[in-house]
């Protein structure tokens, strides 16, 4: 009599650890790992954003060098580069010594400091991960790598650790080879300011927001002009306006490379181009400036089309590709002007 | 019965009646003279019946062949009428009309003046096309587009000295080097 009552005890245990064992564990399992680890991948963000306000924020001086690789060449620069809290950035060539004030987001800035809109979509694109620790310019430096779709790798930066700007950046192309590099080859970081208020506050003002200037499209639409909003590569249109000089601008981006596009009225005077070599692509004829191939020139529908590019090579090339290539006007095009005046001449309704 | 007269070629021609022929032969029995003249006219048409037809003249015949080839030219016709009447641009034959109008169909004959009209046709019609195109080339004119040549160096400053996604905010741009 004794065994019932023992062996009724353990089956009631049992029965009872099986009903609230499974949500038990599951919560378990979701304590040990928290969901926003799982999520979030792009571990390396927070160090660009840093960096980014770095590089508004810290006073550094220091000789950069820029490096750009294309198909059939390079191009090699060297600044001199300043930057004062509240002054803002200055960057020195040389040898030519042209001095310009430069935002730090911008190329001209070497994009040390993208907008905060601009590292949203930059991982919107990529995955932007921690790749550990190293050096340049003699500073240690934690690694960020950006990663495309496919897991290869698309750039690289080397985040000054002392709190300090980007110290090297570089971009591949999906066959990895090396197509741009900007790095300090010396640098001196400044002390930080003392903060005054919060820090989040102090770090918020050292970011620039930034967005998207799209207003523009719908007037463009209504009076004739065509250009898509994303070319290849995931390039996304974040700027379109026409400018005062009569031509319309349009900025196409990634996160990380740049192509602008700037489209005119009219007919491309090919004899007054200078220091431009044509080049047929896909039966049509496109002028080409720099031995990189970023700069580029063609007509088509009557638009002449100016591209400047700060991308690898294939991509720039998709860009070019992608946008309008009409024939050029020939013989039977200014034949059938012909007839159409000669029409309106004797048409009496006209 | 008197001679037979006017009746001796009908009689030699068989083209009396049964009762005529009679009398006719019975005075031929007892008429000397009568029935020589019979004889006679019997022996001359007999020399008659024996000569051949007429020749046709060689350039008469020349001439019939050639009209019956397509597109030959016609012999000039006699018109009554000063102006003949036409229908759609082709003459209308007419009861009076010498020759019918010539509907033959063209055909290759013809030789050298032929040939040489076809080529001045040729010639003429590539002439008013060339001075059609020339009019066509020279009214169309150039491209009514206005020639322009970027002005890269402003647009590299534009480039490079903007901010991606950097909101709506106008560049200050540095001048151009």
């Amino acid at each position: 009599m004794i065994r019932l009552p023992v062996s009724l005890f353990l089956a009631v245990v049992m029965l009872l650890g099986l009903v609230t064992g499974g949500p038990a564990h599951a919560a378990r399992s979701s304590q040990a790992v928290p969901p926003d680890d799982v999520e979030s991948e792009d571990t390396g963000l927070d160090l660009l954003r840093e960096a980014a306000i770095a590089g508004r924020s810290r006073g550094y001086s220091g000789t950069r060098y820029v490096t750009v690789w294309g198909t059939s060449g390079s191009t090699s620069a060297v600044q001199e580069v300043r930057n004062a809290p509240g002054v803002g950035l200055t960057v020195r060539a040389e040898p030519s010594g042209h001095t310009q004030n430069a935002d730090p987001g911008t190329l001209a800035g070497g994009l040390s400091s993208p907008s905060g809109t601009m590292l949203e979509v930059l991982a919107r694109n990529y995955r932007v991960v921690e790749a550990g620790e190293g050096r340049a310019c003699g500073r240690a430096a934690r690694l960020v790598n950006v990663l495309r779709a496919d897991g290869t790798l698309a750039a690289r930066y080397w985040i000054d650790r002392a709190a300090g700007p980007v110290l090297r950046r570089e971009l591949l192309d999906t066959r990895g080879r090396i197509v741009h590099t900007a790095a300090f080859v010396d640098l001196t970081v400044q002390p930080p300011a003392p903060a005054r208020g919060t820090a989040p506050a102090a770090a918020t003002a050292g970011m620039a927001t930034g967005g998207l200037d799209l207003g523009q499209i719908p007037r463009l639409r209504a009076d004739g002009w065509r250009f898509p909003l994303a070319l290849p590569g995931g390039l996304e249109l974040f700027s379109a306006h026409r400018a005062p000089a009569g031509h319309v601008y349009l900025g196409y981006s990634d996160g990380l490379s740049v192509v602008s596009v700037f489209i005119q009225h009219g007919a491309l005077d090919e004899e007054r181009l200078r220091d431009w070599h044509a080049e047929r692509r896909n039966g049509h004829t496109i002028w080409i400036r720099d031995p990189v191939g970023q700069e580029t020139i063609w007509a088509s529908g009557g638009h002449v089309y100016t591209v400047f590019a700060d991308a690898p090579a294939d991509m720039a090339d998709a860009a070019v590709a992608a946008l309008p290539h009409e024939p050029v006007p020939d013989l039977w095009a200014r034949l059938g002007r012909g007839a159409s005046r000669v029409l309106s001449w004797v048409n009496p309704f006209e | 019965m008197s001679h037979l007269g006017e009746r001796v070629s009908a009689l030699v021609d068989g083209e009396l009646n049964h009762h005529e022929r009679d009398r006719a032969l019975a005075h031929l029995t007892s008429c000397a003279p009568c029935r020589a003249e019979v004889d006679a006219v019997r022996a001359l048409k007999s020399r008659l019946r024996s000569l051949d037809g007429p020749a046709m003249p060689t350039d008469l015949t020349m001439s019939l062949l050639r009209m019956s080839e397509p597109g030959g030219p016609l012999p000039p016709r006699e018109r009554p009428f000063p102006a003949p009447r036409t229908f759609a641009g082709a003459p209308i034959p007419s009861m009076h009309s010498v020759a019918p109008p010539d509907n033959r169909p063209r055909g290759r004959a013809g030789g050298r003046p032929r040939r040489a009209r076809r080529a001045g046709y040729v010639a003429v019609g590539v002439a008013s096309a060339a001075v059609a195109i020339g009019t066509l080339f020279v009214v169309g004119g150039t491209d009514p587009n206005p020639r322009v040549v970027p002005p890269v160096d402003m647009f590299a400053n534009q480039h490079r000295n903007t901010a991606p996604y950097g909101g709506s905010a106008t560049p200050t741009f540095s001048p151009t080097p």
